[in-house]
């Protein structure tokens, strides 16, 4: 009798359970990081990467292993980019390396888990990852992370080959814990068609400010062209910010950026806003500057290939400023990090390194990808030249990169805060507040 | 001796049957239900082992109205109560009348009942995705036909309106085939009886249609409450939970917290998680038992 009612409590059970879990189920295929290369805030971008981290997943036979064996190496390009990314790997296992590298790409919130799982049970632990920048003091804080320095002496990669910016920035407690693949920024671009008719020569000096595009937005407006368009607005509060010579935290640790500096950015919204001059609430900027109703509209130089599609005549820029002496573009990096494996011999860590250098070394192919390697060989090679985005490899202060370690909180509180500035129904000193506790909150709940 | 065996052995059958379910049961829900409950009495970032913090994050959750977390969870839960009650009565009447309209056996039945129940078939993704190219202000479909400038996203009511759209549009046939069936079930000689002995055409409806459907109709109404507190991917893609964060429902706050782009925050992840379970489980016991006084 009682192991009836046992089981009919079981089965009751289970049916409120996975009644509850019904909704739940298949959402996570719509999971938004919109810190990955190939992604903006754009939701339908998102769910186009979704569609093709299957496609990335499948396409990827197991590659025969050399002479000693596999690399095991993890990426987050699951779009057009890992197409280009395998295409990489393919030239470098044709050098008939004695380790050949086998590619498996998943969404970035995937491997954000899965890494750092596989660290700790040890097992299947991948030989070297892909991670944005932003990532990487948290994961080494955590200590999943192995430190290069040992292996640089008696390897081809040095500091000296990258850009300066990108590798200075997985300098963390005294070792280095990332080799930079590439920088990606978010840029400004023009469309130049009708530049030509409202553009008042403002790009002569190559860099557009906030008051240039106040000076040329009227008549644009009068046409029903919009000036300028205000989305992802995330990294469009970073750029700003950090031209501005703001951080999120003062002593890397406790957010601070409640303060005057980005209170000033979003005034600066709030006026283009209220004067008409960037996109009403609820269009696509991005759709719309494709569909030439937008004069300037800053987006990641990874987005070009849908500029080149739709066949619009447009250029890149550095992202506006306030003042035409500071420039500033908002950037992330992806980097080659070491898992920390202790069944990894030094013997295979120096292939992995190996297999950075070559990465290095042709990464021709990654340039067309929309992206601007980080190895210093890419700026000799005239096809790369000819690329929109190469201005980008020859910066350096201009890239603006977090390091924060709690980047991740802040830029989750500014995502819910940022729309309702622009759109004129939080103050920008409500809204810094408010991002500011949450992220407070959430590094307290995570300690 | 043999008699008891048999029995024994009748009596086990059923429950080995039921084996291969309940062990799935037990490792894909139960286990990781209970651990969900503990993780809640913790601090856990997803990869140390969880700290045992007792009651905390649940005082936290309804009592420290200074807290980043108490101000998310009841705005998530008020949401997702607002979507709920507004979004199951048409999820409800909407296939209910077009269910009577097919019993009618209109030219065409068959045509429109597969139209109707398409959309069922499409993954929420795919389904949010067309109804956000619809409504898109400048670009989309709706504002282009109807010539109207409304932002469909980023202001109340249309923000609402645009995601139980959405919802019900999705959710249609579900229940429309249930009601379908119902309807075909019911015995026409008792209709006739009515319509002979002159009763209008609502009083047959509420007096012999509701009262024969009145199991599944039940039935139906709990399953898409249910079903629509676990709310998540049409605000995620329509609205992102905007304006104001008016449609950011508890599921979207949870999943950020314990999946976010920073270090999770699991435990208090957990802790909202139980609470809508607990939630969630209360309104469905609640109206199981109604289901049954009605049957007695």
């Amino acid at each position: 009798m009682r192991f009836k009612k046992l089981t009919a409590l079981c089965l009751t059970a289970a049916m409120v359970a996975s009644l509850v879990g019904c909704g739940g189920k298949g959402t996570s295929s719509t999971d938004t990081d919109t810190s990955d290369s190939g992604t903006t805030a754009d939701v339908a971008e998102v769910a186009d990467t979704g569609a093709d981290t299957e496609e990335g997943e499948e396409a990827q036979p197991e590659v025969a292993p050399g002479k000693k064996g596999t690399i095991e190496f993890w990426t987050v390009f699951t779009g057009a980019d890992g197409t280009s990314m395998q295409a990489m790997i393919d030239a470098y296992n044709a050098t008939d390396p004695d380790y050949t590298v086998n590619h498996r790409a998943m969404e970035a919130n995937d491997l954000y888990l899965k890494m750092p799982l596989a660290i700790q049970s040890g097992e299947d632990v991948p030989d070297v990852c892909i991670n944005h920048v932003e990532r990487v003091p948290l994961f080494e804080e955590q200590g999943f992370l192995v430190d290069y320095t040992d292996y640089l002496d008696g390897s081809a990669v040095s500091k000296d080959n990258y850009n300066p910016k990108a590798w200075s920035m997985t300098e963390l407690d005294g070792g280095h814990y990332g080799i930079p693949l590439d920088v990606h920024s978010y840029v400004l671009y023009v469309n130049m068609d009708l530049y030509e008719k409202y553009g008042n020569g403002v790009l002569d000096d190559g860099v557009l400010t906030w008051d240039e595009v106040r000076s040329v937005a009227d008549a644009c407006v009068a046409d029903e062209i919009i000036p300028i368009g205000m989305a992802w607005l995330r990294v469009k509060f970073l750029a700003s910010y950090a031209q501005l010579g703001g951080t999120l935290s003062t002593d890397g640790t406790t957010p601070d950026f409640n303060n005057e500096t980005a209170v000033k950015v979003l005034e600066n919204w709030v006026d283009l806003s209220n004067s008409g001059y960037c996109q009403k609430e609820g269009d696509d900027s991005w759709q719309l500057f494709l569909a030439g109703k937008v004069m300037f509209c800053p987006e990641g130089i990874w987005m070009y290939n849908n500029v080149k599609e739709a066949g619009l005549n447009a250029k890149m820029f550095d992202y506006p400023v306030f003042d035409a002496g500071t420039k500033g573009n908002w950037t992330s990096s992806h980097q080659f990090v070491l898992p920390k494996n202790d069944s990894r011999d030094d013997e295979k860590t120096m292939a992995v390194l190996d297999f950075i250098n070559f990465m290095g070394n042709n990464s021709l192919e990654w340039a067309k990808a929309g992206q601007s390697p980080a190895h210093v060989s890419i700026k000799d090679v005239a096809e790369f030249q000819d690329m929109p985005q190469a201005f980008v490899a020859d910066e350096n202060e201009e890239l603006k990169i977090y390091s924060y370690k709690y980047y991740g909180y802040a830029v989750e509180a500014l995502d819910k805060v940022l729309g309702e500035v622009l759109f004129g129904r939080m103050t920008p000193q409500e809204a810094l507040d408010q991002a500011v506790q949450e992220t407070k909150d959430q590094i307290e709940m995570s300690e | 001796m043999t008699g008891m065996a048999a029995g024994r052995k009748r009596k086990l059958t059923p429950y080995l049957f039921l084996a291969p379910h309940l062990l799935l049961f037990l490792i894909f829900f139960l286990i990781p239900m209970f651990y969900g409950i503990y993780a809640s009495f913790t601090k856990w970032d997803l990869f140390g082992s969880p700290q045992w913090v007792g009651l905390e994050n649940y005082l936290t959750i309804f009592t420290n109205k200074e807290s980043t977390f108490y101000r998310q969870f009841w705005n998530g839960l008020k949401n997702t109560i607002i979507f709920v009650i507004i979004c199951v009565p048409f999820q409800v009447l909407l296939p209910l009348i077009i269910a009577i309209l097919l019993d009618k056996r209109p030219k065409g039945r068959n045509i429109f009942q597969g139209i109707f129940y398409m959309p069922t078939l499409f993954s929420i993704t795919s389904v949010t995705l067309t109804w956000l190219f619809i409504f898109n202000r400048s670009l989309g479909l709706f504002n282009h036909m109807f010539g109207t400038d409304i932002n469909w996203y980023g202001e109340q009511p249309w923000a609402w309106i645009t995601i139980v759209v959405t919802t019900v549009w999705w959710g249609l046939g579900g229940n429309l085939i249930i009601y379908v069936a119902a309807l075909a079930g019911i015995d026409r000689s008792i209709i006739e009886a009515a319509s002979l002995d002159g009763a209008s055409g609502l009083k047959k409806f509420w007096y012999i249609t509701v009262p024969s459907i009145k199991f599944p109709l039940t039935y139906t109404i709990v399953v898409s409450i249910v079903a629509q507190f676990n709310i998540y991917g049409q605000p995620l893609i329509l609205t992102g939970g905007g304006p104001s964060e008016s449609t950011f429902v508890l599921l979207m706050y949870i999943r950020n917290l314990a999946f976010g782009t920073g270090k999770s925050v699991a435990g208090m992840a957990s802790a909202m998680s139980t609470c809508l379970g607990v939630i969630i489980g209360v309104v469905s016991v609640v109206q199981l038992i109604m289901m049954r006084r009605q049957e007695d």
